[in-house]
């Protein structure tokens, strides 16, 4: 746990104690109040965090509910560590992945303990990919990604390796390694999943999806993955080399993995959150498409300009209150755009799709190049 | 537009191609020297219409387009185009040529740059066959009208087209010109070179930056407030969203002096935008700006000598920086102050954006002026100026160091 401050120690369990609640239940009532109790711990226990508040007037002494904590952008953690502990109490960094843009600079959330984010990310994927097990029920697990050993900074690569070792059945895999992907591997899988009468996960990045749909395009095979399996992708393609759009992702691996679209499923997720946001489709199939937000956190969509909350289907940037960010700061503003819908929310990326009306270089294009 | 149709219009350019070049080089420059003087006539209908119809289209305001053509067309002239024509493509008594097409692909919504590189092509005598912005269907079938009232033969010249840039079979087909004269992001300018053969010609305008560079003597007093009145214009005609519009300003003093410096730009941005109100800002783009201020905000709680000031509505923000390092340009009018120790450390606080600039509008130099202007040409500044210059470059300006009308011109063409 979270060292020797009882404070922290007390918000952890809470926060805990909500992700092992099954079924999930939004208790408001409850979530203001732990908003405004750790808001007053980080408010007290992060000191830049704090000016930026009282810049704001915003102190505990003012604010009576959650929507009023102030966020800081997520952006910020490139620069500063903003943590709620002392730093040299970290036992882990989590680095984000950046972009392929040469030189640009990683955020970074550093954590003094492990628990509550894994107890939140185990709670989120049960109910995000494997909603239709039984519990106990075993599901093979096949990660496009690094192991947490080959890239010990990376948020993704942890939480993998953690469901892996839950969750996992026996049979579960690699297929990065060493920075590119483990063909022979992958092949060899997907074959015995073909065959496997255990449900199969197959989860990664979507840019680790193109380059495996590239490979089996190249070799003109195709997989009839069992009815019970489904995948789980996350990340964009931002800086890199090529991008696809998510449906067309969708149609892609269906038609090479013989996984249907509704059985595959998007996570929101970054490295500067405790908590993961997934797609409706395993727990509510036939319902629309949409991101659900686990009870201990809430999302909003703000006007992008004024910052209040925009009516619902209304396009704006993505604003989170996570509780499980007990370590750092709880609230947080991306630059990501998204609209609500229903009880859950889309995410839209961040240029929606349009082309640049001038010709002047954008934000991070010019420090592609520029960053010393 | 299918790939069909677009054949038949090269094909039918291919034909107007060889009688515009059995014409004049002289009557042909006229012509276009009449077009230009059209549209630097505010009274003008097409220059009349493109004020009216440009806002809605784009989301620029209509002050912000009628003050930003006014500014950009006040330096260029039939005349200046013919003495353009003179310096860059006269061989003697003879013109150099173009290509038999050129194909001309337009970015972004900003219109002097759609109305050069349609002009460009025609002054070499090179039929050209005009793909839209996506940003501005207005500006191109204008130009074209212009160019029909002026001279109905040199019309047949042009074909104005649009389909959508994800239409590969019409890109193909549209890219098959001789010639290709491309303006957009550095990436749609790559996806563009690896599709053309080794004996097609692609001129390319890639996306840029500007800056405002300011010596030691305009950082206080009237200098200083003149310079930033200057820098504000600049940044606020266009939204901030053109090559030649300044992301930021770097100021040869210390942190107290570029505090002083941010001051005046914050408040000089504040008095431009009641003159010409900020447009419509796009969601992503606003949140981008959105996040920059706070992270700037935040860099100042936690110490850094970082300072930010706004306008409540968000329609404009100027952030202190305390060293030169680059950082992310969200536009929209959002500038970043950054002081640099003069004059030995200007070279390395441009170093990172060489190859990516423009424009740098600079004051307060004294007799150091010549230098600093060849430092910042070293650094591939292709228009250098004083502060409220920027938006309006000469006809010549050798954008991304290119002759505007000379980069068109077929290398062994025969000249006539």
């Amino acid at each position: 746990m979270s060292g020797a401050d009882p404070a922290r120690a007390a918000l952890d369990a809470a926060v805990i104690a909500w992700t092992q609640e099954d079924p999930w239940r939004r208790d408001d009532a409850r979530f203001d109040e732990l908003a405004l109790a750790l808001f007053a711990f980080q408010f007290a226990r992060c000191a830049p965090y704090r000016r930026f508040c009282e810049a704001r007037a915003r102190t505990p002494a003012d604010v009576r509910r959650w929507q009023d904590v102030p966020a800081v952008p997520t952006g910020a953690f490139k620069e500063l560590a903003l943590t709620s502990f002392p730093r040299e109490r970290a036992v882990h960094v989590f680095r984000t992945s950046g972009t392929a843009l040469a030189g640009e600079q990683r955020g970074a959330l550093l954590l003094d303990t492990l628990a509550v984010y894994e107890a939140s990310l185990h709670a989120s994927f049960r109910r995000g990919v494997l909603p239709d097990l039984a519990p106990g029920a075993g599901v093979s697990l096949h990660v496009l990604a690094p192991s947490a050993a080959e890239a010990p900074d990376s948020s993704l690569s942890h939480m993998f390796d953690v469901v892996m070792r839950d969750l996992g059945a026996p049979y579960n895999s690699h297929w990065i390694a060493g920075g590119a992907l483990d063909v022979p591997r992958a092949l060899r899988e997907l074959a015995a999943a073909e065959m496997s009468s255990e449900a199969v996960a197959v989860c990664g990045t979507a840019f680790a999806f193109v380059h495996l749909l590239d490979e089996l395009e190249r070799q003109q095979l195709r997989f009839a993955l069992p009815d019970s399996a489904r995948v789980m992708e996350t990340g964009g393609f931002k800086g890199r080399s090529r991008s696809v759009p998510r449906d067309q992702l969708h149609a892609w691996i269906a038609d090479r993995l013989g996984v249907p679209p509704a059985r595959i499923v998007n996570q929101y997720g970054m490295t500067e959150l405790g908590s993961q946001f997934y797609d409706s489709v395993l727990g509510e199939p036939g319902a629309p498409r949409r991101k659900l937000a686990p009870p201990w956190t809430r999302v909003r969509i703000l006007d992008p300009i004024g910052g209040a909350e925009v009516a619902p289907g209304e396009l704006g940037r993505i604003a989170v209150l996570d509780l499980a960010n007990t370590g750092s700061v709880s609230a947080l503003e991306t630059a990501d755009l998204g609209r609500a819908i229903g009880d859950g929310f889309e995410v839209i990326g961040r240029d929606a799709g349009a082309e640049e009306r001038g010709c002047s270089i954008g934000a991070d294009a010019m420090l592609a190049d520029a960053r010393p | 537009m299918t790939p069909d149709e677009l054949r038949e219009r090269i094909a039918a350019l291919r034909a107007a191609g060889e009688e515009l070049r059995k014409r004049p080089a002289r009557q042909v420059i006229d012509a276009l020297a009449d077009v230009l003087d059209r549209w630097c006539d505010r009274g003008a209908p097409e220059r009349r219409a493109l004020e009216r119809d440009l806002p809605a289209a784009t989301g620029f305001t209509p002050e912000n387009v009628r003050e930003g053509l006014a500014r950009a067309f006040a330096p260029w002239s039939g005349e200046a185009l013919r003495a353009l024509a003179e310096r860059e493509l006269a061989r003697g008594s003879a013109f150099a040529l173009g290509h038999d097409v050129t194909s001309v692909l337009l970015a972004g919504a900003i219109p002097m740059p759609a109305l050069l590189s349609m002009i460009a092509p025609l002054a070499v005598r090179s039929p050209a066959l005009v793909k839209t912005a996506a940003r501005d269907p207005i500006t191109a079938p204008l130009v074209l009208r212009s160019i029909a009232e002026v001279d109905p033969q040199l019309a047949r010249c042009v074909e104005v087209v649009g389909f959508a840039g994800a239409d590969d079979a019409c890109m193909e087909v549209f890219l098959s010109a001789d010639c290709v004269l491309a303006t957009g992001s550095d990436s749609t300018i790559a996806a563009v070179a690896a599709r053309l053969g080794p004996d097609q010609t692609l001129v390319r305008h890639g996306h840029r930056v500007s800056l405002g560079l300011l010596g030691h003597e305009a950082c206080g007093g009237a200098a200083l407030d003149e310079s930033a009145r200057g820098f504000a214009l600049d940044t606020a005609l266009w939204d901030q969203l053109g090559c030649l519009s300044p992301i930021a300003v770097y100021a040869a003093t210390d942190a107290t002096g570029c505090e002083r410096v941010a001051t005046a730009l914050a408040c000089a941005l504040d008095a431009v935008g009641r003159e010409l109100p900020r447009g419509e800002v796009e969601a992503g783009a606003a949140a981008l700006f959105a996040a920059e201020r706070a992270g700037a905000e935040l860099r100042a709680a936690a110490g850094q000598r970082v300072a930010v000031h706004a306008a409540r509505d968000a329609s404009w923000a100027v952030v202190c920086e305390s060293d030169c390092t680059p950082r992310p340009a969200p536009l929209h009018r959002f500038v970043r102050v950054h002081p640099y120790p003069a004059p030995e450390g200007l070279g390395s606080a441009l170093a990172p954006l060489a190859g990516h600039l423009a424009g740098v509008a600079l004051a307060g130099f004294g007799t150091a002026q010549a230098g600093v202007e060849a430092d910042v040409r070293a650094v591939g500044a292709s228009w250098v100026c004083r502060p409220g210059e920027l938006q309006s470059p000469p006809l010549g300006w050798p954008r991304d160091g290119l002759a505007p009308l000379g980069s068109l011109v077929r290398i062994g063409a025969p000249s006539h």
